[in-house]
């Protein structure tokens, strides 16, 4: 054999298994944590180990759409895992314990359900035990109907009630132990020993709500309504989110008819006065932190910091009253 | 000679049609807002018309995982995320048609995620149809003119 | 004709003819096309950001259908690596031939298959299924690697480049649109080729028998008839063996092989498939409908079928159907009559008519795909950079161009652009209609509206 066609055929064979081999190895180096949504598999791993105090690095990609990354109960802001590209993201954590970490971009019906957990194993395995929930404590059934009996004829309004309650002792009811325990309606009927009228004890309502909240939290809420619970609660807490059709099985599905459509549960309506005003914020705290047990209504418990909550159910309320800026 | 003068009227004629400037429009400009929704892989609704000077907003409303939208040729975009509209406005000061797509990858057929928006008209098919009418006209007085010349050559 | 032989130029001639330019650039493309294979199936799923798709569906796609076709003709053939691999083995060499060739089949291809049905049913197939393929890099992954062991598959079982003449999806339509380009090989005399002894260039001639050593023909053509560059493979092998310096590489008009077109029905079906699937893409991948981009993405549902029914029908009975009726309305009396150019009865009627006709549709179409492509290439060349400095997805940035922001380029310029490429394109066509007309001596009028007709559609979906 000549010794070009010999060093042709070697070129050849080198340029093909370089092609070949030089990638292979070094896709079979890089670990990319990937990002699916939960019809294709949700996160790949979904159960990461970590060290207390040892830095956590994560490659995060996405295989399909817009997905976020955020670890719960940290008051973490999420990050971006967007597809084709590679996010690298460094945590550490203090305490052992399980932690629940997911999805923070909407990426369809089953968003809620892309979750994964991570086991931080350290020293100190004795974490202290969490306190119970308030829901738990004062033991509400939050499945339990909690209409309210009577609703107010106008949307009350906390700058009429500011100026109802000069000259009236109402501190008591501005502090989060009453705040936190009573429903709307409760303080409501708990105002009947003032000289107000109806509308004039709504509006109080509406104040007293206010105060036990400030613009912070309502901020806060809003932001935090906005990106998890919006899609299906709707933008203005109608119920009528993005999703709320989807969560029902489709009419010609063949899926039992109307009477399986009629009790599957829909997105609550926040609009609804009836049912916010009837609702004490220890009861939203315990459907948020529950969710809605075979609804679509996710388990936020592992996600959401307590203050995220209270800030969430803050918010929740600003749909039945009218609040100052 | 009478088909060379034909062919000259001809692309004169083109020339009119390509860049002949057209009568101002005569609505005055109002401010529209369109919603817009959005779901792998096509926006509800896909086509949409305005007139020159309108000051447009777009609502968009995606309805299943994050969307963009971009408008060719106005170089402005927004994203959504289900559950949070997005607005984006600008002033419709180019008339024709424009496509506007999805610039935010939301699954395979993203890249062919669009719509179409019209400002006034699309001038831009009426002139090529124009010129498409007189491009078929001119090959007769074009090829008569090649054929005279070939014959010409030959006979030399 | 008028011509220019570019062999004539004694660089460009020897870099034709030494195989060592040729080779390298055949090495280059195959380690490319390996590691696109490679990069579909362990590379990120997302089209958009896989090497596979990006330089498979834009880079390659805008290089062959804007460049390489128009200008080349099959000059993305002369450097395609498909048949290298198959070809070694064939050949048991990957430079000069051997005076012993390893022992394979080699068989002759059937007789009943040499045509390019085969290529129009490769094609076809790739086109229902082509909103699925331009977006999942698995499946272009698949597609690739599946052409590339085929052709090495039929290069053991066949005598030459069997899978490119006869197989090829993309080689069927690169060579019905090549007859357009203003480049050629063709012999210099006919009369050498009459009298050369043993036909080196068709036969091949190993190197302890002549000087000029080469292969047979990998096209299975014999360069002293061609006509034609429809299949022609531009690979050098016969500049190489003519042992009477008799083969040139020249530039020429525009679509001069469109002067006398073949009467081949396989062509002419080919011409409408090319029309009609660039039509059907316009409307289907750049159109505001998405209730079409679902039928066409989700293969197996019903709307799929309905679209793939709807999308064969197009091409094989809607297009070439008024295609007919223009032929026939052609041959009327009356129309010529009533345009003073009778000329007696026209000539040449039936299918050999309506395939030699169906060639003037060549030009049309060839600008129909350019100016299809020149959308959704302009629109993506983005992520050609993106792809170029992180071709995994595996978040590399080779060439700090990793972080380009995904945004059309040259929007202001598409549409004038595809505008003057349809209406050139309807010119072209007309005059190719009008000059078959006028050597079949009916009136060249039905065809032209209907490439009018075509032109306006296609406008109508583009801008």
């Amino acid at each position: 054999m000549k010794r070009s066609e010999l060093v042709s055929r070697i070129l050849i064979t080198v340029a093909v298994i370089g092609a070949v081999g030089a990638p292979l190895f070094f896709w079979s180096q890089s670990s990319l944590m990937h990002a699916r949504v939960a019809e294709s598999g949700g996160w790949n791993p979904n159960i990461i180990r970590a060290d207390v105090g040892a830095p956590l690095h994560l490659r995060l990609t996405s295989d399909d759409v817009v997905h976020g990354f955020a670890v719960g109960q940290m008051n973490m802001d999420g990050v971006d895992v967007l597809p084709g590209k590679v996010t690298d993201l460094t945590l550490t954590f203090d305490k052992p314990g399980t932690y629940t970490f997911y999805c923070t971009r909407w990426c369809g019906l089953n968003h809620w359900r892309m979750r994964g957990t991570i086991e931080v194993g350290g020293s100190n395995t004795d974490a202290e035990p969490a306190p119970a929930p308030l829901y738990v404590s004062l033991g509400l059934d939050i499945d339990a109907p909690h209409e309210a009996p009577a609703i107010p004829s106008q949307m009350p309004s906390a700058f009429r009630g500011e100026s109802l309650i000069r000259g009236l002792a109402i501190s008591q009811f501005i502090n989060s132990d009453f705040y936190r325990v009573h429903s709307p309606y409760e303080t409501f009927e708990n105002l009947d020993q003032y000289p107000l009228g109806e509308s004039q004890r709504w509006d109080v309502v509406a104040y007293i709500w206010q105060s036990n909240t400030t613009l912070e939290s309502l901020a806060n809420g809003k932001k935090l309504y906005a990106q998890n619970c919006a899609a299906c609660h709707g933008e203005n807490g109608a119920g009528n989110g993005v999703f709320a059709d989807d969560l029902l099985p489709s009419p010609n599905s063949g899926g039992g008819g109307d009477e399986v459509r009629s009790m599957i549960q829909t997105p609550a309506n926040f609009t609804d006065p009836k049912r916010i005003l009837g609702a004490s914020p220890a009861l939203l705290q315990g459907k948020i932190l529950r969710g809605g047990m075979g609804t679509g209504m996710p388990m936020w418990g592992s996600i959401f910091t307590e203050g995220q909550i209270w800030d969430l159910i803050a918010f929740i309320y600003s749909f039945q009253f009218e609040y100052q800026n | 000679m009478i088909r060379f003068i034909s062919l000259v009227v001809l692309f004169a004629a083109g020339l009119a049609v390509a860049f002949a400037p057209l009568p101002a429009p005569s609505i005055a400009p109002q401010a529209r807002t369109l919603r817009i929704d959005a779901r792998q892989f096509a926006y509800s609704p896909s086509e949409l018309k305005v007139n020159l000077g309108d000051t447009v907003t777009v609502q968009l409303v995606s309805t299943d995982v994050v969307h963009g939208l971009y408008v060719d040729g106005y170089d402005v975009s927004v994203e959504a995320d289900p559950g949070q509209t997005a607005t984006l406005t600008f002033v419709a000061d180019r008339s024709g048609s424009f496509r506007f797509r999805c610039n935010v990858t939301c699954g395979a057929m993203h890249p062919f995620m669009i719509g179409k928006i019209t400002v006034e008209k699309n001038d831009l098919l009426f002139r090529s149809v124009g010129l498409a009418t007189l491009a078929v006209i001119g090959v007769f007085p074009l090829s008569s003119l090649l054929v005279e010349r070939k014959d010409r050559a030959l006979a030399k | 004709m008028n011509r220019i032989e570019l062999t004539r130029n004694l660089f460009i001639k020897s870099a034709l003819k030494n195989r060592h330019p040729q080779l390298a650039v055949f090495i280059v493309m195959l380690a490319g096309y390996v590691f696109a294979i490679l990069a579909g199936l362990i590379g990120t799923p997302v089209g958009s950001h896989n090497f596979s798709i990006v330089f498979v569906w834009i880079a390659w796609w805008a290089i062959l259908i804007l460049v390489a076709v128009p200008f080349f003709g099959r000059g993305w053939c002369a450097v395609c690596p498909i048949p290298l691999p198959g070809e070694w083995l064939q050949r048991g060499a990957v430079l000069h031939p051997l005076d012993k060739k390893p022992k394979w089949l080699n068989l002759r291809w059937p007789r009943a298959l040499r045509n390019i049905w085969l290529q129009n049913i490769a094609f076809l197939l790739l086109a229902l299924f082509s909103s699925v393929l331009l977006t999942t890099p698995t499946i272009t992954a698949i597609v690739l690697a599946a052409m590339l062991f085929t052709a090495i598959g039929l290069s053991m079982v066949f005598e030459r480049r069997a899978f490119c003449r006869y197989l090829c999806p993309v080689g069927g339509f690169i060579g019905l649109y090549s007859q357009t380009a203003p480049l050629e090989l063709r012999i210099k005399d006919k009369q050498t080729c009459v009298t050369c002894d043993g036909k080196p260039c068709y036969n091949g001639a190993s190197t302890s028998l002549s000087a000029n050593s080469g292969y047979g023909c990998p096209w299975d053509v014999f360069p002293g008839g061609l006509t034609r560059n429809t299949y022609c493979g531009l690979c050098m092998e016969c500049l190489r063996t003519c042992p009477h310096d008799n083969i040139a590489v020249n530039l020429r008009p525009f679509s001069a092989d469109l002067a006398k077109p073949s009467a081949r029905l396989d062509e002419a079906f080919k011409a409408f498939i090319m029309l009609g699937s660039a039509m059907i893409y316009a409307g289907v991948l750049l159109g505001p409908w998405g209730a079409l981009k679902d039928a066409a993405f989700y293969v197996g549902t019903s709307a799929w079928i309905i679209y793939a029914a709807v999308f064969l029908g197009i091409i094989f009975i809607i297009l070439p159907g008024l295609f007919s009726l223009a032929l026939f309305l052609a041959h009327r009396p009356s129309l010529k009559a009533c345009l003073g150019r009778s000329r007696g009865v026209g000539r040449g009627t039936g299918l050999r008519t309506f395939a030699m006709f169906s060639a003037s549709l060549i030009p049309l179409g060839l600008m129909f795909w350019v100016a299809f492509s020149l959308s959704f290439v302009l629109t993506n060349a983005a992520y050609i950079l993106v792809s170029l400095s992180d071709p995994l997805g595996l978040g590399w940035n080779l060439f700090g161009t990793a972080d380009v922001a995904w945004r059309p380029i040259f929007t202001s310029l598409l549409a004038p652009a595809q505008t003057l490429a349809l209406v050139g394109g309807l010119i072209w066509s007309a005059r190719m209609a009008q000059k078959a007309a006028d050597e079949s001596k009916i009136s060249a009028i039905p065809v032209m509206a209907y490439c009018f007709a075509a032109t306006v559609v296609m406008l109508w979906l583009l801008l």
